[in-house]
């Protein structure tokens, strides 16, 4: 190990740093923008002192006045922040509990100062106590091919544990806490008139959007303290005794966070060309197993159904019970996992967390979407690949709860959240993260776009479906593809699969879930058995499809109760055990099928295969003259001796 | 030995009274439908005619009772509603049938009464309640204790020893375990008492049951350390019965509810077998000084 280390050193050594390849041999993106960081922490004071040289290059064809930054630590400094004021509450008057971060010193070509130049600006809310994102007019414009160079020097004071960033005791998770660019956006990317920097404030309800960087990074911590970054550890040298300095390196990532905690436990293992490390509480090791297992399942899914995970580490943490609010977040190459001591093996939250969190590799790591703009790319496109690797590896019916007498699977609890939300049809699934109303945002972004990108799944099959996410990684991987683009992909993807089956695009289906409002809910009105020219009137398409010749006829009445409009199977069960399958376009309010002769109906199922998972009724699908009521039955049964034991136990 | 001998006995007198643990059987089983079939009910006016309760032969499935909505919600607030109720009407009903059970079981050959069984419930069902309102109490002070109060302490996100909420956890548990059951014998030995003695007097009847808990400790304790070994077992064997059992055929379902009758059954059979083990205990050290036949609180 110590002798990759002095490779890897002598490597950066002689290539020139953030331009020069370290981890892999091409770059992977465009790399417009680099840092160099030398920060120390100060486990006392809780801060974090940097000096940063970082480049912009402008590989537009425009030329650009100003460069803005981000300073994310700030949305912590008071409550008149618009984190604060959107998220309720305050940071309190404890001094210690607040975060915040200064710019000391900001130069750039040749030492110009730029403080001169330096603005907050406020550009989604006109918040004025808002601090998190600067502007500094560059005093000669970029042109086209230039690169900005500026130096920081900063300190970033560590917040009280907030939005799994800060500090708890001694453990401390240090991210979104050095000035960073935004990125410059020119037109026509991201379906952009005109370009500019998209550079958000920090928002209650938002995560990131950054551009694919290189970092190399030099943290000074105590000694005792172990650290995990995003990058590869390069080297570590003993400072004053006290004290260690670790140079991390990390390329084509979009956001660099790193932790730092003497308790934890260091394990690693290997997928394919993957080194994995794992940090976790010293106290927690029977999980290192099931976290091991369920990053390399996660790991194997996508890069068999998806792309490659091009990146030679990847490490995650554990983080312990007292410092859980780190939990549950991503930085490509790193993230972090939540398990509990003991947390028993038929619940299978760790690995959840662990297969949803490592997944933002791909949707926001590597498929770099706007998060502040289109949340449900990174959120509810992971949610749907999570979804399906724990129901894949875990259990079809027991991805997320595997006991003998419930099992739940991930993609359940999903569609039930959506679907039983009184909230569900408030806004569309395509609005900028802060402006979901009534704590809509993780029901809209998660949850229904998993939801429906499910029944995408349910519609076009899922090795169309996997072939429409290769295609998208194959041309958005390190970019930044929007919302649109992604359809534009299934567009063409379906279109080459299936030719005009579905129409000459799948716009019909994002206007009415990514883009509407409504709910699908199809349902079996009746059936039944008449004589022909009886009082029962059809205005919808007749389908005879049996002998005419017969006095009798067996009707069946549909109706779209919801406003989405989707295909829909439709099985109709006749008692001698006889099956036709219909297709139905579902546009109309309602479809009558009427079948001639003396054959009677026994059951009618729409969607019999629970495809269309938005419907939001499943029990309304099916219609029978005789439901099987030995569940209930033996539901009751149970209930009833349940309720005998309980009290029988519970009395003396 | 003299516990084993009790053991036995209480055995056979459990066994004699058969038909009262019938009753308790049958008033517990109509209890519980009063609150069980509206339930159903309920469930069957949800599903209608659908075809969806085949998704329901694997099991419970959250989705499925989620499409329920409001009928979904009106189910758990019945199941809510109607357990407290059952649970109280329980208590009082308990209390009743005991008063009979322990007054059948004081003898080791008399022939099983209904009406001398029901005249007892209705003689002992005051003191009987009593003694159980208050030890119920006790157990419930203990509770709070041993286990909420320390867990309280301990199990703060901000402990940064993981796992030592779960040693105290366990520790708690067992020593609640532990020390209830000299509680439970406390009552038993009261009620055993008071059968014995026919007046109505629940305050003397539990200056008993602690006076003799504590100086027949080493007899009684292990005892009921047995029995409540016993009982735990078969508990969990009736959960994993039970609760793994799911019958696909209405055959099947009729065969479950049959079995899980049979057990409850059982549950009270063994539970009246506490009670005699208890009452022939009480009977064997009753040979006792004069001082201690009768306890002056």
């Amino acid at each position: 190990m110590r002798k990759l280390f002095f490779i890897l050193a002598f490597l950066l050594s002689v290539s020139g740093g953030v331009n020069s390849q370290v981890i892999n041999k091409v770059p992977l993106s465009p790399r417009i923008t680099g840092y160099t960081i030398d920060a120390k922490l100060d486990p006392a004071t809780k801060c974090v002192t940097g000096k940063m040289e970082a480049f912009w290059v402008n590989q537009t064809t425009e030329t650009v006045p100003d460069i803005q930054l981000h300073l994310y630590m700030n949305a912590f400094r008071s409550n008149k922040s618009t984190f604060y004021k959107e998220f309720g509450g305050s940071p309190g008057k404890d001094s210690a509990a607040i975060g915040w971060v200064e710019i000391k010193s900001f130069t750039g070509k040749n030492g110009i100062d730029l403080l001169p130049y330096m603005k907050f600006i406020h550009p989604d809310d006109k918040n004025l106590s808002d601090s998190t994102v600067v502007k500094v007019t560059l005093p000669v414009a970029a042109k086209p091919g230039d690169t900005v160079t500026v130096k920081i020097n900063f300190v970033t004071k560590l917040p009280s544990q907030i939005r799994r960033n800060g500090y708890r005791d001694d453990f401390f998770f240090v991210a979104q806490w050095f000035p960073k660019f935004g990125v410059y956006e020119p037109a026509g990317m991201r379906q952009r008139n005109i370009g500019g920097w998209n550079c958000h404030q920090f928002h209650a309800h938002s995560e990131f959007y950054a551009d694919h960087s290189v970092y190399d990074v030099k943290i000074t911590v105590p000694k005792e303290y172990v650290i995990g970054t995003g990058g590869m550890l390069l080297n570590e040298s003993d400072a004053d005794g006290k004290t260690k300095v670790q140079t991390w390196r990390a390329e084509d990532i979009v956001d660099f966070a790193w932790t730092a905690w003497p308790g934890y436990a260091v394990f690693t293992d290997q997928w394919k060309q993957v080194k994995i490390t794992l940090l976790i509480p010293k106290t927690r090791l029977e999980q290192v197993e099931r976290q091991f297992t369920a990053v390399k399942n996660a790991l194997e899914y996508l890069d068999k159904n998806v792309g490659p995970y091009p990146w030679p580490h990847l490490t995650f943490v554990d983080p312990p019970a007292f410092a859980s609010g780190a939990g549950g977040m991503e930085y490509t190459t790193l993230f972090t996992s939540e398990s509990f001591y003991k947390v028993p093996g038929t619940i299978h939250l760790p690995e959840m967390v662990t297969v949803h969190e490592f997944g933002h590799a791909y949707f926001m790591g590597i498929l770099a979407s706007n998060e502040f703009e289109e949340p449900w790319m990174d959120e509810g496109i992971n949610s749907f690949w999570e979804e399906r690797i724990m129901d894949h590896y875990w259990g079809e019916n027991s991805g997320m709860i595997d006991l003998p007498f419930l099992k739940v699977s991930d993609k359940s609890l999903s569609r039930l959240t959506y679907a039983r939300s009184g909230s569900r049809q408030v806004i569309t699934n395509n609005e900028y993260s802060w402006n979901y109303p009534h704590n809509t945002y993780d029901m809209m972004s998660y949850e229904k776009t998993a939801t429906w990108l499910y029944t995408m799944m349910g519609i076009i099959g899922e090795d169309a479906t996997n072939e429409v996410f290769r295609e998208y990684y194959k041309r958005w991987a390190f970019k930044h593809p929007s919302g649109k683009d992604f359809v534009n992909v299934v567009n063409d993807v379906v279109k080459r699969i299936y030719g005009d089956k579905f129409g000459p695009d799948m716009n019909w289906f994002f206007d009415q879930t990514l883009y509407g409002t409504g709910v699908c809910d199809y349902k079996v009105e009746s059936f039944r058995s008449s004589l022909q020219g009886s009082k029962i009137k059809n205005d919808s398409t007749v389908k005879s499809l049996m002998v005419t010749d017969s006095s009798k006829m067996a009707i069946v009445r549909l109706d779209r109760l919801g406003d989405i409009m989707l295909p829909v199977d439709v099985l109709v069960h006749f008692k001698d055990g006889e099956e036709i399958h219909e297709s139905w376009d579902g546009k109309s309010r309602f479809k009558d099928y009427t079948y001639y002769g003396e054959k009677q109906i026994q059951w009618v199922k729409i969607d019999p295969d629970y495809k269309i998972r938005m419907d939001v009724d499943f029990i309304n699908n099916s219609l029978t003259i005789d439901p099987d009521r030995v569940p209930l039955r033996r539901f009751s049964d149970k209930l009833i001796s349940f309720m005998q034991f309980l009290t029988s136990i519970v009395t003396l | 030995m003299k516990i084993f001998k009790a053991l036995g006995s209480g055995c056979h007198r459990s066994l004699k009274v058969w038909k009262g643990i019938l009753i308790f059987w049958f008033i517990s089983l109509s209890l519980v439908s009063l609150v069980a079939f509206p339930m159903k009910g309920i469930m069957k006016t949800g599903f209608g005619q659908s075809a969806i309760t085949g998704k329901l032969l694997n099991g419970i499935d959250v989705e499925v009772l989620s499409d329920l909505g409001a009928v979904y919600k009106s189910l758990t607030h019945s199941f809510s509603a109607g357990l407290l109720l059952l649970l109280l009407l329980w208590l009082l009903i308990n209390a009743f049938l005991t008063g009979g059970l322990f007054n059948s079981l004081k003898s080791n050959d008399e022939k099983f009464s209904a009406g001398e069984f029901f005249r007892a419930s209705a003689r002992y069902f005051l003191p009987f309640m009593v003694i159980t309102l208050i030890i119920s109490a006790i157990l419930i002070l203990l509770a709070l204790i041993l286990i909420v109060i320390p867990m309280g302490g301990v199990a703060s996100p901000d402990n940064p020893n993981e796992s030592v909420p779960w040693l105290i956890l366990i520790i708690s548990v067992s020593l609640y375990i532990l020390i209830s059951q000299v509680f439970v014998l406390v009552a038993d030995y009261a009620r055993a008492w008071q059968v014995k003695n026919e007046k109505p007097a629940c305050f003397r009847a539990l200056g008993f049951g602690f006076s003799r808990s504590f100086r027949r400790f080493l007899s009684s304790f292990p005892m009921m350390l047995i029995i409540w070994l016993v009982q735990t077992m078969f508990v969990l064997l009736v959960l994993k019965v039970i609760g793994n059992w799911k019958p696909a055929s209405g055959f099947g379902v009729f065969g479950l509810f049959l079995l899980s009758q049979v057990l409850l059954y059982i549950r009270f059979l063994l539970k009246a077998w506490r009670y005699g083990s208890v009452t022939s205990l009480k009977e064997l050290n009753d040979p006792l000084p004069s001082s201690e036949a009768t306890v002056n609180i």
